[in-house]
C-alpha cells in the first residue's frame, strides 16, 4: 500500500516521503482542526503544530490501528496544547478571545462556537467525542480508538451530549 | 436543538485550506523532520528519492563540479536543498533545450530580448508579474552560473523561497498545480506569497508535465511566448474587453461572449477566451493560450511595441451582449407560405437608448443592438384610441409613399392602447429590485437607479406599496412593503444603497418574487422592478432556467421589469428575454431625462398592462402585392400557426402605449420589385383573385389582462386607405424617418440610396410641436451618426 510505503520511508527518515505524506494529509488535519475552532488562522496555527509534532511522532506509528485515526489523536493533542498556549497568553482578555471566524460570522457560528465551548466545560474529551462522533462521522469504536478510550466510553459521551442538548433545548424553548 | 441538527451544524464544511498556510506549515515540518533525521542518510532508504537521483543523472551530463561539496561551511540540511534547487534548476534547463533543439525560433527570438518578462521559476526570483511561461530560454544561460554560485546564495534562497524544495518531482508538482488552481479561485484570499508560489510551482509543473508528454504543443505552451497582454496592460489600450485586446496581437482571433470582429491576419490561432471576468484562473489559462502564439510577427506590443492605432470607431462590441438577428427578407404573397406575416407586439424601447448612447460617445453602435421596432416606438404618436377598457385599442392603418424606394408603398399599423384616468388606476405593489455589485459603481449606474426610483415613486399613488431587495454577493430585502405614503422611509432606503461585491441575480430574483408573493394584492398590480447592469454572473444565470421561472411567476400575477443602466456590460438579450417573460418592459436608461421618460411619463403604460400577448398577422393579397417586407420586429417573429395559439405568450401592450409597424410593400405591376419574377412562373393566375381593392387582411389578437382566451380584431389594408388623415400625418412622416435611421444604422440593405441627410429633412419636417423635445433629439443623434460614419 502506497501509504504504508510513504510512512516506512519517512519513519527511515526519507523528507520525500514525509513530505509526500503531508501533501496527501494537510487537507485533513487543517479541516479538522477548522472544526476544532471554527477559526481559519487558528486552524492554520493548529495545523502546522501538527504537521512539525507529526515530524517527531511519526516514528512512534505502529501501523496498528488505521493512520487516519492515529492522525486525529495527534491532531486533537495539538489543538489541545494550542489552546493552553491561547489562554495563557490571553488570560487577560479571555473573555475576548472568543475565536471569530472572520468569513462567515453568522449567527449559526456564533452560536455553534457556543456550544463548543460548552461541550469542553462538559467534561474532558466531551467535545473532541462530539467532533469525532458527529462532525467526521466515526463510529464509536473508531472515535474511542482516537482518543483511546473504549468504544463503551465514547458511547456514554455520546448520551451525556445528547441529554445536554436535551435540556439545552428545553431551557431556550422556556426562554422564550 | 435535536441531535440532527446537531450533527448537520457540525457537519458544516470546512473551508479549503489556504496554500501559503499550507507550504509554511509543510516547509516547517520538513525542516523539523531534516533536523531530527539529519544524522540517517537518506541513501539508506528503500528507494533513492527521485530529485537526487535525477539530479545525479543530470548533473555529469551537463555540469561537471557542482561545488557545493567543496564548501565545508554548508551545512547538510543547506546542502540537501541546494541540491533541489539545483535539480529543478536542471529540469527545467533540460526541457528548454530540448524545445529550443526543436524550435530554433525560440533562441531567436530570446537573444532578440523580446522576453524581459520571463523569468526562471527556481532561481528564486520574484516572477509576480511575469506574463507567460516562465521557462524563459534565458534559464539555459544562467543556470550554470547558478550552480557555481550556490554556496553564495542558496541559502538565502532556501529560506525565503519554499518551492525550491517542493517541486522535485513529476507527480507532486502535478499534485500541486490542482491545489494552486483551487487557491487562484479562493481569490478573496490571495496575498502574494500565495501568488508568487503559485507562480513558481505553475511553472516547475509546466515543466514537469511537458516532460512527461512532450508533445510538440506543449512544449509551444511553455517556451517563450512573443506577445503578451497582462491584466495591466488592459487599462493601457481602448479596449474594454480582454478579447478585444488580444486581437490586436496579429493573427491572434480572439471569440469569448462577445462576437468580435475579424481581423484580417487571420493565419494565427484562436484564442478562446473562457471568461469574461478574469480572474486569476483565467488570466493563467489566457496567459497559457496567448503564449502558445508562435505566428511569424513578433510584436511585444505588452512590453515596448507602440500600441496598435485604436480600431475605428464603428462597431464596439465591447461587452454588451445582444442577440444577433437578421433584417426581415423580402418576401411574396405570391407564396403560399409567405402570403402571411405574423408577429408579436412590442412596446420596449431599450434600444433607442443603447443606440443614442453610443452615438452620443461618438460611435456608431454595433448593429444588432439596434432593433427598428424600438427605435421607432420610442416615440409617441398620436394614433387614435380607443374608447374603453374593454376594447383596449383599435388599430389604424395608413398607406404612404415609401421614401426608401420608388413606386413602393408602405403600409403604417398603430395602435394606441387606452389610457387609463388617474381614478380607475389600480394599486400597485412593487418590489424593486437592485443591483448593487461592485459594477454598479459607477455615475451612469446606482446614482442613477437611485434617481430614477425616486422618479417612479413620484408617479405612484400613496396607497401603492413599494419593497426594496437588493442582490450583489447576496440578496437581502432593505426595506419591506411600505406604502408610498411614508416617503421618507423610502427615500432613506434607497440613499442608504452603497455598490459592492459580486452578483448574484437569480437569487436576488426569487427573493424578490418571495416578498411580491407575500405582499400579494389580488386587486393590485404586482410587478417586480429589476434595476440592474445586466451582469447576471452567480447561482442561475442560465438564460432558460431564468426565463422558465420568471414565466412561472407570471402565470401567478406577478409581472416583472426590466431597466437597464450603464455601458459596457449590458446582457440586453437577458434583458429583453426576462422582460419579455415576465409581461413586462425592458427600458434602457442613459439618463435621468430618460428615466423621468419611463419613470414618470410613462409609468402608468409601463405598469399597468391593459392588453396581454397582442399579436398581429397580415395576410397580403398576391393579387395587388408583389412584394412586402416588415420593418423591424425581426425579433418579435412568430409562427403563422401561433396566432391563434393562446398557449403561446407575446407581448403586451401598457394603459397609453403607442406600437407601430410598418410594412414596406411593392405593388403588382409597379417596376420596383427585388425579386425578379421567375421566367416560369404563372402569375397570371393569382393575379384574377378579386378584392383587388385590398393590399391586405389585419388581424390582431389580444387578450384583456385578467383574461385567458383571446380575441380578435380585424380590418381589411385597402388600397384608398393612401390618403392620409391630417392629424397623423407627422406621425406617419416621423415614424417613417425614425425607421429610415434604424435601418442606415444596420447598414442600409434595403434603403437604396437613402441617407442621414434625407433622415434629417424628413425628421425634421415632421418634428411637429415635440413638447418634451424628444424628435428635436432624434435629429440630433442622426446628425451625430452622419459624423461618426
Amino acid at each position: 500500500m502506497e501509504e504504508q510505503d510513504l510512512i516506512r520511508r519517512a519513519q527511515q527518515g526519507d523528507a520525500t516521503a514525509f513530505g509526500e505524506l503531508l501533501d496527501l494529509y494537510y487537507d485533513t488535519i487543517f479541516r479538522f482542526a477548522w472544526k476544532w475552532c471554527r477559526h481559519r488562522e487558528n486552524a492554520e496555527d493548529i495545523a502546522q503544530l501538527a504537521c512539525i509534532k507529526l515530524a517527531s511522532s511519526l516514528a512512534q506509528y505502529r501501523f496498528q490501528a488505521a493512520f487516519s485515526s492515529w492522525l486525529y489523536r495527534l491532531v486533537i493533542s495539538c489543538a489541545q496544547d494550542w489552546q493552553r498556549s491561547q489562554r495563557r497568553h490571553d488570560h487577560d482578555e479571555l473573555h475576548e478571545s472568543v475565536p471569530r471566524d472572520d468569513e462567515s460570522q453568522t449567527e449559526d457560528q456564533i452560536y455553534l462556537l457556543q456550544l463548543l465551548e460548552e461541550l469542553a466545560d462538559l467534561g474532558e474529551g466531551m467535545k473532541e467525542t462530539a467532533l469525532l462522533v458527529h462532525a467526521e462521522g466515526m463510529s464509536h469504536a473508531e472515535a474511542g480508538a482516537v482518543l483511546g478510550v473504549s468504544e463503551s466510553t465514547i458511547s456514554w459521551r455520546v448520551h451525556t451530549i445528547r441529554r445536554h442538548m436535551g435540556k439545552r433545548e428545553a431551557r431556550v424553548s422556556e426562554s422564550v | 436543538m435535536n441531535q440532527s441538527s446537531l450533527e448537520k451544524q457540525l457537519q458544516q464544511q470546512a473551508p479549503a485550506p489556504d496554500p501559503a498556510a499550507r507550504i509554511a506549515a509543510r516547509r516547517a515540518a520538513v525542516e523539523e523532520f531534516k533536523r531530527l533525521h539529519g544524522a540517517v542518510a537518506p541513501q539508506s532508504t528503500s528507494r533513492r528519492g527521485i530529485f537526487q537521483g535525477l539530479s545525479g543523472l543530470l548533473r555529469p551530463s551537463r555540469h561537471q563540479q557542482d561545488g557545493s561539496d567543496s564548501m565545508p561551511w554548508i551545512t547538510r540540511n543547506m546542502w540537501l536543498s541546494g541540491a533541489a534547487s539545483i535539480c529543478v534548476a536542471l529540469v527545467g534547463g533540460t526541457i528548454v533545450w530540448n524545445t529550443l533543439k526543436q524550435h530554433p525560433e525560440l533562441t531567436e527570438l530570446s537573444q532578440a530580448g523580446t522576453t524581459p518578462r520571463g523569468a526562471g521559476s527556481e532561481t528564486g526570483t520574484a516572477v509576480q508579474t511575469a506574463p507567460v511561461g516562465s521557462s524563459s530560454p534565458e534559464i539555459t544561460r544562467t543556470e550554470p552560473e547558478q550552480g557555481d554560485a550556490l554556496p553564495a546564495n542558496a541559502a538565502s534562497d532556501v529560506q525565503s523561497n519554499e518551492p525550491a524544495a517542493t517541486a522535485p518531482r513529476v507527480d507532486d508538482a502535478r499534485v500541486r498545480i490542482e491545489v494552486q488552481q483551487r487557491a487562484a479561485e479562493d481569490k478573496a484570499k490571495q496575498d502574494e506569497v500565495a501568488k508568487e508560489s503559485a507562480e513558481n510551482e505553475q511553472a516547475a509543473a509546466a515543466l514537469a508535465s511537458q516532460a512527461a508528454d512532450g508533445t510538440a504543443q506543449a512544449k509551444r505552451e511553455a517556451g517563450a511566448a512573443a506577445d503578451a497582454i497582462t491584466a495591466d496592460d488592459l487599462g493601457k489600450l481602448p479596449d474594454v474587453s480582454l478579447s478585444e485586446s488580444l486581437q490586436r496581437i496579429p493573427g491572434v482571433k480572439a471569440s469569448g461572449p462577445t462576437p468580435a470582429a475579424p481581423l484580417p491576419n487571420e493565419q494565427g490561432q484562436e484564442v478562446v477566451v473562457t471568461g469574461q471576468r478574469a480572474g486569476l484562473k483565467t488570466a493563467m489559462e489566457m496567459r497559457r493560450s496567448v503564449s502558445g502564439y508562435t505566428g511569424p510577427e513578433k510584436n511585444a506590443i505588452a512590453a515596448n511595441a507602440p500600441p496598435a492605432p485604436p480600431p475605428p470607431p464603428q462597431q464596439v462590441t465591447g461587452r454588451d451582449k445582444f442577440e444577433h438577428f437578421e433584417l426581415n427578407s423580402i418576401k411574396r404573397p405570391q407564396l403560399e407560405a409567405e402570403r402571411f406575416s405574423t408577429f408579436s407586439a412590442d412596446v420596449d424601447t431599450s434600444s433607442y437608448s443603447f443606440v443614442r448612447k453610443q452615438l452620443d460617445q461618438g460611435v456608431l453602435p454595433q448593429k444588432d443592438s439596434v432593433r427598428i421596432e424600438e427605435m421607432v416606438n420610442y416615440f409617441d404618436y398620436s394614433w387614435p384610441t380607443a374608447e374603453s377598457r374593454e376594447q383596449p385599442f383599435r388599430p389604424t392603418v395608413v398607406v404612404s409613399d415609401s421614401p426608401w424606394g420608388k413606386g413602393r408603398k408602405l403600409i403604417h399599423i398603430g395602435i394606441k392602447g387606452y389610457e387609463l384616468p388617474a381614478k380607475a388606476r389600480p394599486d400597485a405593489n412593487l418590489v424593486m429590485l437592485l443591483d448593487v455589485s461592485g459594477s454598479m459603481d459607477e455615475p451612469d449606474k446606482l446614482p442613477l437607479v437611485k434617481q430614477s426610483m425616486k422618479l417612479l415613486l413620484g408617479s405612484l399613488k400613496p396607497t401603492d406599496t413599494v419593497a426594496i431587495v437588493v442582490y450583489a454577493g447576496a440578496a437581502g430585502m432593505v426595506l419591506p412593503p411600505t406604502p408610498v405614503g411614508d416617503k421618507e422611509e423610502i427615500h432613506d432606503a434607497l440613499d442608504r444603497l452603497q455598490a459592492g461585491g459580486s452578483t448574484a441575480g437569480a437569487e436576488g430574483i426569487e427573493l424578490a418574487y418571495q416578498l411580491a408573493e407575500k405582499s400579494f394584492r389580488k386587486e393590485a398590480v404586482n410587478r417586480v422592478i429589476l434595476c440592474t447592469d445586466g451582469d447576471f454572473n452567480v447561482g442561475i444565470d442560465s438564460t432558460n432556467e431564468l426565463k422558465g421561472y420568471v414565466e412561472r411567476k407570471r402565470e401567478k400575477g406577478i409581472f416583472l421589469s426590466v431597466l437597464g443602466f450603464g455601458q459596457g456590460n449590458y446582457r440586453d438579450e437577458l434583458a429583453q428575454a426576462l422582460a419579455q417573460n415576465g409581461n413586462g418592459v425592458a427600458a434602457y436608461i442613459d439618463t435621468v431625462n430618460e428615466a423621468r421618460k419611463v419613470l414618470v411619463q410613462e409609468a402608468v403604460a409601463s405598469l399597468f398592462t391593459i392588453a396581454k400577448d397582442v399579436k398581429l398577422q397580415v395576410e397580403f393579397n398576391p393579387a395587388t402585392v408583389a412584394e412586402y417586407r416588415l420593418v423591424g420586429y425581426e425579433t418579435r417573429a412568430l409562427k403563422q400557426e401561433d396566432f391563434k395559439n393562446d398557449k403561446v405568450d407575446a407581448g403586451d401592450i401598457g394603459a397609453g402605449h403607442t406600437v407601430t409597424a410598418i410594412y414596406e410593400i411593392t405593388p403588382v405591376g409597379v417596376d420596383a420589385r427585388m425579386i425578379e419574377p421567375g421566367r416560369y412562373a404563372d402569375e397570371a393566375r393569382v393575379a384574377t383573385k378579386s378584392k383587388g381593392n385590398e393590399y391586405g387582411f389585419l388581424r390582431i389578437r389580444y387578450k384583456l389582462p385578467d383574461a385567458s382566451v383571446s380575441k380578435e380584431m380585424q380590418t381589411p389594408i385597402t388600397i384608398d386607405s393612401g390618403k392620409v388623415p391630417e392629424s397623423i400625418e407627422r406621425d406617419v412622416q416621423f415614424s417613417t424617418a425614425v425607421a429610415g435611421f434604424a435601418q442606415l444604422l444596420r447598414g442600409g440593405q434595403f434603403t437604396v440610396s437613402l441617407s442621414y441627410e434625407d433622415v434629417i429633412k424628413q425628421g425634421l419636417a415632421a418634428r411637429g410641436e415635440d413638447p418634451y423635445g424628444y424628435r428635436n433629439e432624434f435629429v440630433q443623434l442622426v446628425r451625430k451618426a452622419q459624423a461618426a460614419k
